[in-house]
């Protein structure tokens, strides 16, 4: 065999080898390989140096309430998709499915309808401006006459020939 | 690890339920990798709260895309996959930064750990807290990629071809990674022996 350390290829098998990864064919060939080389012999010493210490570096305990704290994530989460999702989705209420593409049609057509409405609409003209800016004596005057009128019209017609028979 | 494989199917097959909306079957995904998920996390981001977080986020994205999910990868696969995303994301946001915890603070904060079943001396411990800020020291030092490579390849024993599928890179790639990462560890702790 040759030495595992003359290429990096090979001698990631040494790496693997401290890990105990390789299958027991290849092991027992490259453990009588070891025996023999001080070089690979050396590093694997290293290696399993390193292995053992990494060993030292234990996880930190873990919060009691992890569970909690994400079940409640969850829980918001469902809670905002729920209303769309329950009306659209495919769990949703059958008629409300079905319903939703004529909406969404009716949508379009009255916003397509309200905006063709608008542009027959002519733009504000000066007269309307000042209808827009009468005073409120001025509308009390126009109210006096429009009652004058009224009145004018009860008096002609109680005079008429016609309200007589 | 042919352990793992079968696991795999187990996981795959516990999905396949949550998907069609079994909530127990989540809860025992949950229980089964919560613990590897915040470690893996931990010592990328070495904040055990913002570890935490960032693990929520990972069993929060597992939940919600439960919907899409086809069993493609193994899923601890696909799990390691979202959780390193997250944590050098986070890394590299320096999201962690104002709140990493100092290593120089670890010696004198950290409650005596034991070496054994007795009780260890003063002494003992001061060396084992002296080997563990080392080892931190060293694997902190290392390159995100490489660093990922390492504590997935150590402590969460995945397989070459898993590391390759959650780094994005090919099997060769992970072993000259792995490589050039126990280089400097054997370069830093070899003196341990």
């Amino acid at each position: 065999m040759n030495c595992p350390l003359e290429t990096r290829e090979n001698a990631a098998l040494l790496v693997a080898h401290a890990a105990r990864e390789l299958g027991p064919d290849i092991a027992v060939r490259l453990d009588r390989h070891i025996a023999g080389c001080p070089a690979c012999s050396e590093f694997m010493r290293r290696q399993q140096a390193v292995w053992d210490a990494l060993d030292v570096w234990q996880p930190e305990p873990i919060s009691p309430d992890f569970n909690r704290r994400l079940y409640a994530r969850i829980e918001e989460l469902e809670g905002q998709a729920s209303w769309w999702q329950r009306l659209t989705g495919p769990r949703g209420p059958m008629p409300v499915r079905r319903a939703m593409p004529i909406a969404a049609t009716a949508v379009v057509l009255l916003a397509a309808g309200l905006l063709m409405d608008r542009s027959r609409v002519p733009a504000a003209g000066p007269e309307q401006a000042q209808i827009e800016m009468l005073q409120p004596e001025q509308v009390e005057h126009a109210l006096d006459d429009m009652e004058t009128i009224r009145q004018f019209d009860r008096v002609m017609r109680s005079d008429s020939p016609d309200s007589k028979m | 690890m042919g352990g793992a494989a079968v696991a795999l199917d187990y996981d795959a097959e516990l999905m396949l339920r949550v998907k069609d909306g079994d909530g127990a079957s989540f809860a025992v995904l949950l229980e089964k990798h919560r613990s590897s998920v915040i470690h893996f996390v931990y010592r990328m981001v070495r904040n055990q709260a913002i570890a935490e977080e960032l693990a929520q986020e990972v069993f929060l994205r597992v939940y919600r895309s439960r919907s899409s999910y086809e069993p493609t990868a193994k899923f601890t696969t696909w799990l390691f996959r979202i959780a390193t995303h997250l944590a050098l994301n986070s890394l590299r946001d320096g999201k962690n930064q104002r709140y990493e915890e100092r290593l120089d603070d670890q010696v004198e904060d950290l409650p005596v750990r034991q070496v054994a079943d007795h009780r260890p001396s003063v002494e003992q411990s001061m060396v084992f807290e002296a080997r563990l800020d080392e080892v931190r020291r060293a694997v902190a030092s290392l390159p995100d990629k490489q660093r990922a490579a390492v504590l997935m390849h150590k402590y969460e024993e995945l397989e070459y071809s898993q590391i390759a599928r959650v780094l994005n890179c090919s099997e060769s790639a992970v072993k000259s990674l792995l490589f050039r990462a126990y280089e400097t560890l054997r370069a830093r702790l070899a003196y341990m022996a």
